[in-house]
């Protein structure tokens, strides 16, 4: 077998590491602008979902643009929402327990939830995966963050044998215990930062323009 | 031959961690056994093209970081091409590079072999791969969600009408091993050889 001198060895691992990385950073760049738009006609997909609008990824862009309107809540950029006919549509990021997790929240005039959607980023397949699948979103409909009579702000929160009568109370997932209690802060945190507007809007007409 | 006598699932026993995640709907099966099959022709060729120079202290590293390369290339495509079926594969394409095929070829065939026989190698181990992985794929989705590519093949026949119902357990991945068993006992019977003692 033939020898090399550790000279040899620290160029070659250099040469090698540097013409890789060099391939890597071509291919990514150049394929960077299409799998932008992958992603943007996947949070459309992901909004209209939430307002109870079935799309496929051709014609999500159209649907959407027929039906869903981009607004900031009392005039704050940090504050947006989606408006489809009367519902309001807010959206929540935070943290799992391996990355980002995000999704969209589908709201009635009453501030009653309509529908959901959740996805996350590298969350464990079975266990904390588990919130991006429509039946873990499906236990969000008709509860609602504010309290019955609409004088403040409640926040929804993940446990185990949550009571089905609580407006507040959501089924955490079994093995997805620090993804749930993610979850929890993630919707606590973003929604409660709509608070003002969902008491002052409380059982009118949502404002159709800006 | 590494279709039949040779296989890496049935007869190495390689590879099975991802033929359990990804084969409960064709497309993705067929996208992961395409990726996996291009990542292990293309490492075997680059490596069996250096495998003169490359310092033995050093090879697993060296092929640890071609395969990597490639993977991530596989990975950057599909993201662009066919992005609801990467979301699909997720970890799953990222772990091709811990998949044992790849390196068991590499360091049982490149590292030793010259450019052209390497890559047939490569080809031939990934297709032995894919045939699995589509065959389960191909069974799981038909039984478990009742279609085939996505189109209702069960619905269209009208077998929901006589009282069908989809098999939940197909979709399960125990399943998965299961039939991996059933296919081993299959392949087995019929090659009296490759029978252990």
């Amino acid at each position: 077998m033939k020898t090399f001198s550790n000279r040899y060895m620290f160029i070659y691992s250099a040469v090698l590491v540097a013409v890789t990385a060099l391939i890597l950073s071509v291919v990514s760049v150049s394929l960077k602008p299409r799998q932008e738009r992958n992603q943007a006609v996947e949070k459309k997909q992901m909004i209209l979902k939430a307002a109870g609008i079935a799309a496929t990824p051709q014609t999500a862009e159209q649907l959407y643009a027929d039906n869903i309107k981009e607004v900031n809540i009392l005039d704050r950029d940090s504050l947006p929402a989606y408006l489809y006919e009367t519902s309001c549509i807010i959206p929540v990021r935070g943290t799992g327990l391996w990355g980002p997790i995000w999704g969209y929240i589908c709201f009635n005039e009453n501030w009653v939830i309509e529908g959901a959607v959740f996805d996350h980023k590298g969350e464990t397949p079975g266990l904390g995966g588990e919130i991006s699948t429509d039946a873990f979103a499906r236990r969000f409909v008709g509860k609602s963050c504010t309290d019955s009579l609409m004088t403040r702000f409640v926040p929804i929160v993940l446990k185990k044998h949550a009571d089905p009568g609580s407006l507040h109370e959501v089924d955490a997932i079994s093995g997805g215990t620090m993804t749930s209690n993610g979850v929890t802060a993630m919707l606590e945190a973003c929604l409660s930062r709509y608070e003002e507007y969902m008491l002052t809007n409380a059982g009118t007409e949502l404002p159709s323009g800006e | 031959m590494p279709f039949n006598k040779n296989n890496p699932v049935t007869v190495q026993v390689l590879g099975i961690c991802s033929c359990l995640a990804v084969t409960a709907q064709l497309k993705p099966a067929v996208v992961m056994a395409i990726s996996v099959t291009v990542v292990v022709a293309l490492a075997n060729l680059i490596i069996s093209l250096l495998r003169n120079t490359i310092p033995p202290r050093i090879r697993i590293i060296v092929q640890l970081v071609v395969v990597s390369m490639l993977v991530v290339l596989v990975d950057q495509v599909l993201k662009a091409y066919v992005y609801d079926v990467s979301k699909q594969l997720s970890v799953f394409v990222g772990l091709i590079i811990t998949n044992c095929i790849v390196m068991g070829r590499l360091e049982a065939f490149a590292m030793s072999n010259p450019p052209l026989p390497s890559l047939c190698d490569g080809i031939g181990n990934g297709l032995g791969y894919s045939i699995i992985l589509v065959i389960l794929g191909f069974v799981r989705e038909l039984f478990g969600s009742g279609s085939l590519w996505g189109y209702p093949v069960m619905e269209s026949l009208g077998f929901y009408n006589f009282g069908y119902e989809n098999n939940g357990l197909m979709i399960m991945p125990p399943m998965a091993l299961i039939l991996v068993g059933i296919i081993i006992w299959i392949q087995r019977t019929r090659n009296k050889d490759l029978q252990e003692n």
